[in-house]
């Protein structure tokens, strides 16, 4: 039995843009955005929303707080950025545009992946200043889920800026480096009980994993120097790595402690 | 030839691809944002929106109260509207608040941008309706127009008329409508029923209801 989890990753993804679009379809299932949602009556929040909202009005609403921390705590017991790789639609497209600069063999250049976490102070910080969420101004999600919310589809052009910049310049800059919700979940994701596993017996250090991996700097510490698991908060638990490797050297792992 | 290292292939990525996704990048990014915004710079909230600074920031654009709408007032703003992008607003020329009993928009908003506790129609305050153009206004000219009265939810209390001597005529009446402002909440109804091409009455940014006037 050949195990893959690539098809349930892209079903996710895929069932994510379904939902959102789904008002649109007639269906009451599910309200809202990726930012702000009500799944089945359940108000669910993008806690990164929810803290540039609050520091930018200064309103302080209950609910919202709780919405957040609920999702909040889902992602932390599933791995953090797997938001990255499972739901976010943006993710979704630059991991399909990839591809495309993959076979172009272009863009090779990369920012380092702690760039998000200073992208996610400066939103915090502008925020706060300037009285304006300012994540929520220039996101290409917002923008995304809005255009399937709302066929407005001229905000895809932001999608458009980055799927170009991805392919020609630096590859998947936005997702590795830019966005500051990839560096909130990667907070998250550090601490998370959800790892990817790394056996040194098995690996006979074929570099299959570091070439499909988005963030391939995650692999190196247990490539090296033999760690056990995959210990970066930037792994975005998306299982490439697992699927591609010849030896089953990588799986998906639990740790109780 | 002296050599340089530099190919032609990578001549190509580095020198012709790259500018030109640097040229794409941006002119999507232009294209999406610097598009004129509304000269009257004021947006018409949905019911229960805090002030317009607060509202920006609180907002978090998720859209639930423009799904909630019945009527489909309410339509999330583009590029143009600057840093309010993805923030809910209505267009009373195209279809205004219907001022639903329940509110049912402010009810599902999260992030207290519209107050989810507002309970009762007449506390709403999204703006203020103004006879902005008197001269063509038709009741004003002595016609028995009277449409943005008639309209009003709120007749005889957010809108009355006023009669007065017509001096054009010397022997008529002028019925004018008078908006008062403690009393109306800038739903866009009257804007959108005025029977003009260019609506004479408009919602307009609230006055602060603050007495700036001596009372004796």
């Amino acid at each position: 039995m050949n195990f893959k989890w690539w098809p349930i990753r892209r079903f996710v993804q895929l069932s994510a843009v379904v939902l959102i679009a789904s008002p649109l379809m007639g269906l009451n299932i599910f309200r809202g955005n990726l930012a702000g949602g009500e799944l089945f009556g359940f108000s669910l929040i993008d806690p990164l929303a929810f803290l540039q909202a609050t520091v930018a009005s200064r309103i302080f609403v209950a609910p919202f707080l709780g919405a957040a921390l609920v999702v909040a705590a889902f992602y932390f017991l599933l791995g953090g950025r797997t938001f990255c790789a499972w739901v976010c639609p943006v993710g979704l497209i630059t991991e399909l545009n990839d591809r495309l600069r993959r076979s172009l063999a272009t863009g090779e250049r990369r920012l380092p992946l702690s760039a998000s976490r200073w992208s996610l102070v400066v939103v915090i910080v502008v925020s706060f200043l300037a009285g304006v969420p300012l994540f929520e101004i220039i996101s290409p999600i917002g923008m995304t889920t809005r255009a399937l919310m709302f066929r407005d589809w001229l905000t895809l052009l932001m999608l458009v800026s980055i799927c170009a910049v991805e392919v020609a310049i630096a590859r998947r800059v936005w997702c590795r480096s830019l966005c500051p919700l990839g560096g909130f979940y990667s907070l998250l994701g550090r601490f998370s009980p959800l790892r990817i596993h790394f056996s040194e017996q098995l690996c006979t250090h074929c570099g299959e994993c570091t070439r499909i991996c988005p963030h391939e700097e995650v692999l190196l510490p247990s490539l090296d120097h033999d760690c056990s698991h995959i210990y970066s908060g930037d792994c975005t638990r998306c299982c490439d790595c697992i699927d591609i490797c010849p030896t089953k050297a990588l799986s998906v792992h639990v740790i109780y402690k | 030839m002296p050599q340089t290292g530099v190919t032609r292939r990578r001549f190509l990525k580095d020198g012709v691809l790259m500018p030109l996704a640097l040229a794409l990048a941006g002119g999507s990014i232009s294209a999406l944002f610097l598009r004129s915004a509304d000269a009257r710079g004021f947006y018409l909230r949905p019911p229960g929106a805090v002030e317009e600074g607060r509202f920006l920031g609180a907002c978090i654009k998720c859209g639930k109260c423009a799904q909630a709408c019945p009527y489909n007032s309410i339509r999330m703003a583009g590029a143009d509207a600057g840093i309010g992008i993805g923030t809910p607003h209505i267009i009373a020329r195209q279809e205004p608040c219907r001022l639903c009993p329940d509110i049912p928009c402010a009810k599902v908003c999260p992030s207290g941008a519209l107050d989810a506790k507002l309970e009762n129609v007449e506390k709403i305050r999204m703006g203020t309706a103004v006879i902005v153009d008197r001269e063509n206004c038709l009741s004003l000219r002595g016609l028995r127009c009277e449409v943005c009265y008639r309209q009003c939810p709120l007749i005889d209390k957010a809108i009355t008329i006023e009669a007065r001597h017509n001096p054009r005529t010397g022997v008529h009446s002028i019925m004018e409508p008078v908006v008062h402002r403690d009393k109306c909440v800038g739903c866009g109804i009257c804007e959108n029923a005025c029977v003009r091409d260019k609506p004479v009455i408009v919602v307009m940014k609230s006055p602060p209801l603050q007495k700036d006037y001596y009372e004796f």
